[in-house]
C-alpha cells in the first residue's frame, strides 16, 4: 500500500467524523450560520481532498521511502515524555526530570556514572533557572521539590 | 512626515535601557537557535514566549522579534562550517558556502554572509518602515468579506507555495482550519470538539501544538537519522572581511535577494525558506559564469543570505497592517501581542504606537547588534556545534515540556504537545508539511469569524463577496491561484 493511501484514508475518516460532528451541532442557515457550519464544511472539504489524494494513489502505485521507525528510539521517547507529563503533578518536576534525563542518557547508551551526574545536574540548573530565576510554577513533590 | 515623527518615536521606545537588553537578549539566542540544528526560531519563541509575561508588551515582543531574524544570522554559520543548515532557510547557504569553507575561504564566506544579512535586513526594515504605516492605513476600510477573502488568498497562497503536493498542503489547511474550531464558539458559546475536556474546551493552545509540530517531532526524526561524523571546520580568527572582488561579485547579488525575499516573506506561507531558494535559483540564471555555482561561488551565499533576512522583515508587513501571520512565527508573535492585551492589524499603529514603532526601529538597532556580535563569537558557536545531538536533545524535550506546561501550569497542554508532536513526526514521514496546519489553526477562527459576519450583514447571500470589488479581486486571485496547477498540468499532458 502506498503511503498516500493510508494517509488519505486516515484524512478521510476524519472528514467523515468532522462533517458528522458539525451536523451535530447545526448548520444554522445562510442567514444565521451557527456552530457546525464551519466544522461541516471544513470536513467536506478535507474529504473531498483525501478522495483526490487516495485516487492519485492508486495511479501512482506505490513510491516513496521507507515508513517503519530505524530505531525503536522514537519509541522510547514517546514513552518518555508521556509518563513525564503523567508523572509530573505527584512527583514534583525535579525527581521526574532527574529520571527522564537519565532514561534518555541511557537510551544513548552513555555510562551510568555519566547518565546520572549529568541528569542530576540537568534536574537541578533546570530548577534553578525556571523556578527559581524566571519564577515558572513547577509542582513540587512529596519531597517538597 | 507623519513617518519620520514616528519613526522618530520608535527609537526613543527602542532605546530605552529594559528595550536595548530585551532586543539583545532577542538577537543572541536568535542566533544561538539558528546556529544549533534541530532547534528552529519557532519552537524557540513558543518555548520563551511564557518568560516574557511579566515585561512590557513592547519590550516582549522586541526580544521576540529579534529571535526571529537572529536565527537568519545564525543559521550560515553552521551551513558553512559543517554543511548542516543550522535553520531551514539557510539549507542552500551549504551548496557554495560548505564549499567556498573547504577552499580555506570559510572568512570570506562567513564575512559576506554576516554583511549581506545586515544589509538586506536593514533594507528591509527601511521599506518596512514607509510601508506598513500607509497599508495600515488602506486596510482600515477593510469589513469583514474583504478580511475573509485576503485570508482566502493567504491560504491559497501557502499552499502555492508548498513544497510537496499541492492537494496534501490543502489538505492540511483544512485539518488546520478544523484544529482552529476546537472549543468553545465565539458566538453561539457551544463547545466543539471538546469531548467533556477542560484543555480542549478553551480550544487547542497555539504554543503547545507548535513545540509539538516543530520541536518535539524534529527530535524524533533527528533520532533516527544517523549521526553522522561531523566535520567541522575550524573557525577563522582572519579574513573575515570581505575583499574588494568579494564585495564586486556580491553586491548584485545581496540587492538582488533582498527585494526578492521581502517580497517573498509578505507572501503568507512564501517565506524565508522560499526567499532563500528563489534567490539562489535567480543568481544561478544572471552569473555569466553558472557552473561555478556549488563550488564555492560567493554570489551562491550572498544572495540567499540577503534574501532570508529580507524576508524576516518583510513578514511584519501582513502582521502590523492586518494581524494576519504570514509565516509560523508571527502567529505566535500574533498570539503574543493578544497575550499583551494589543489587537494586531490596521488599528495597532492608533492604539499602541510604542509598540508598532518600537518593533520596527528595535529592528535597525537588532540589526547592527548582529553584525558586531556575529563574527567574534563566530569561535563560539564552532565550539557549541561540537555537543553531540545524543547530549542536546534530552535538554530540548525538556524545555519544550516545561514550556507546554508553563503556558497554563497544567498537564492537558503538555498532553497537546506530545500529541501534536506524534502528528508532526507522522506527517513528515507520510510527506506531509506542518506549515499549512498552524496557520490555519490561526487564521481559522478569524476566518470563520469574518465568514458569518459577512453573510449576517449580507443576510445570508454569498453575492456579498462578489459585489465587494476589493473582496472579489482577492477571492479572484485565489481562484486563478488553485487553477494555474491545474492549467499547467493539462498542457503538459496535451504535449505529451
Amino acid at each position: 500500500m502506498s503511503r498516500d493511501l493510508v494517509s488519505g484514508v486516515f484524512w478521510l475518516a476524519v472528514a467523515i467524523f468532522a462533517a458528522v460532528q458539525g451536523l451535530a451541532l447545526k448548520l444554522g442557515s445562510l442567514h444565521h450560520p451557527g456552530p457546525g457550519f464551519f466544522p461541516f464544511w471544513g470536513g467536506v472539504v478535507l474529504g473531498l481532498l483525501s478522495v483526490v489524494l487516495i485516487v492519485g494513489s492508486f495511479r501512482r502505485g506505490v513510491v516513496g521511502s521507507r515508513l517503519r521507525p530505524e530505531s525503536s528510539k522514537s519509541l522510547v521517547v514517546i514513552g518518555a515524555l508521556l509518563a513525564y507529563l503523567l508523572l509530573l503533578e505527584s512527583l514534583g518536576f525535579v525527581a521526574v526530570t532527574f529520571l527522564f534525563l537519565l532514561l534518555l542518557f541511557r537510551l544513548e547508551r552513555r555510562s551510568w556514572t555519566f547518565s546520572a551526574v549529568s541528569a542530576g545536574a540537568g534536574a537541578f540548573a533546570s530548577y534553578v533557572m525556571f523556578q527559581l530565576w524566571l519564577k515558572t510554577q513547577l509542582p513540587t513533590g512529596p519531597f517538597g521539590f | 512626515m507623519e513617518i519620520f515623527r514616528g519613526a522618530l518615536y520608535g527609537f526613543q521606545v527602542a532605546l530605552e535601557p529594559i528595550n536595548l537588553l530585551y532586543c539583545f537578549v532577542g538577537v543572541f539566542i536568535g542566533t544561538l537557535v539558528g546556529v544549533l540544528p534541530g532547534l528552529g526560531p519557532a519552537a524557540a519563541i513558543a518555548l520563551l514566549l511564557p518568560s516574557t509575561y511579566a515585561a512590557s508588551p513592547v519590550a516582549a515582543i522586541i526580544m521576540l522579534a529579534g529571535i526571529y531574524y537572529g536565527a537568519m544570522y545564525g543559521g550560515s554559520t553552521t551551513s558553512i562550517l559543517v554543511n548542516i543548515p543550522g535553520e531551514a532557510a539557510s539549507v542552500v547557504t551549504c551548496l557554495d558556502g560548505h564549499a567556498m569553507a573547504r577552499q580555506g575561504r570559510a572568512g570570506a564566506a562567513l564575512g559576506i554572509a554576516a554583511f549581506g544579512s545586515f544589509i538586506a535586513g536593514t533594507l528591509s526594515v527601511v521599506v518596512l518602515t514607509f510601508l506598513a504605516p500607509f497599508l495600515a492605513r488602506v486596510t482600515l476600510s477593510f469589513g469583514p468579506p474583504e478580511y475573509f477573502a485576503l485570508m482566502v488568498l493567504g491560504l491559497t497562497l501557502l499552499t502555492y507555495f508548498a513544497r510537496e503536493s499541492m492537494v496534501k498542503a490543502l489538505m492540511m489547511a483544512a485539518v488546520g482550519l478544523l484544529c482552529g474550531t476546537v472549543g468553545q464558539d465565539t458566538i453561539s458559546g457551544r463547545f466543539r470538539f471538546a469531548f467533556g475536556i477542560r484543555t480542549l474546551e478553551d480550544g487547542l493552545g497555539l504554543i503547545p501544538v507548535i513545540m509539538g509540530l516543530f520541536g518535539v517531532s524534529e527530535v524524533l526524526l533527528n533520532l533516527e537519522r544517523r549521526e553522522e561524523t561531523k566535520e567541522i571546520f575550524a573557525p577563522p580568527t582572519r579574513g573575515l572581511l570581505p575583499t574588494r572582488d568579494d564585495w564586486r561579485s556580491s553586491a548584485m547579488p545581496i540587492l538582488r535577494g533582498s527585494a526578492l525575499g521581502f517580497f517573498l516573506g509578505i507572501l503568507p506561507g512564501a517565506g524565508a525558506i522560499i526567499a532563500s531558494f528563489a534567490s539562489y535559483a535567480v543568481e544561478k540564471r544572471a552569473s555569466k559564469h553558472p557552473e561555478r555555482f556549488g563550488t564555492g561561488a560567493i554570489e551562491g551565499v550572498a544572495g540567499p543570505e540577503a534574501a532570508n533576512n529580507a524576508a524576516a522583515g518583510g513578514a511584519f508587513i501582513p502582521l502590523l497592517t492586518l494581524g494576519i501571520p504570514a509565516n509560523a512565527v508571527m502567529a505566535i508573535l500574533l498570539g503574543a501581542l493578544m497575550i499583551h492585551g494589543l489587537q494586531p492589524g490596521p488599528l495597532l499603529v492608533k492604539q499602541a504606537p510604542d509598540v508598532f514603532w518600537g518593533i520596527i526601529t528595535s529592528m535597525y538597532i537588532g540589526n547592527a547588534m548582529l553584525l558586531v556580535l556575529n563574527l567574534p563569537l563566530i569561535p563560539l558557536w564552532a565550539r557549541l556545534l561540537r555537543v553531540p545531538y545524543t547530549i542536546m536533545f534530552p535538554f530540548i524535550l525538556l524545555f519544550c515540556l516545561i514550556g507546554a506546561y508553563s503556558v497554563g501550569n497544567n498537564v492537558g497542554d503538555g498532553i497537546v504537545m506530545w500529541g501534536f508532536g506524534i502528528v508532526g513526526y507522522l506527517l513528515k514521514k507520510f510527506d506531509y508539511e506542518g506549515a499549512p496546519l498552524i496557520l490555519a489553526m490561526v487564521i481559522g477562527p478569524m476566518m470563520e469569524e469574518a465568514l458569518r459576519q459577512s453573510l449576517i450583514l449580507s443576510t445570508g447571500s454569498f453575492a456579498v463577496f462578489a459585489t465587494r470589488p476589493i473582496s472579489a479581486g482577492f477571492l479572484l486571485a485565489s481562484a486563478l491561484l488553485l487553477l494555474l496547477p491545474l492549467v499547467r498540468r493539462s498542457i503538459r499532458i496535451s504535449d505529451m
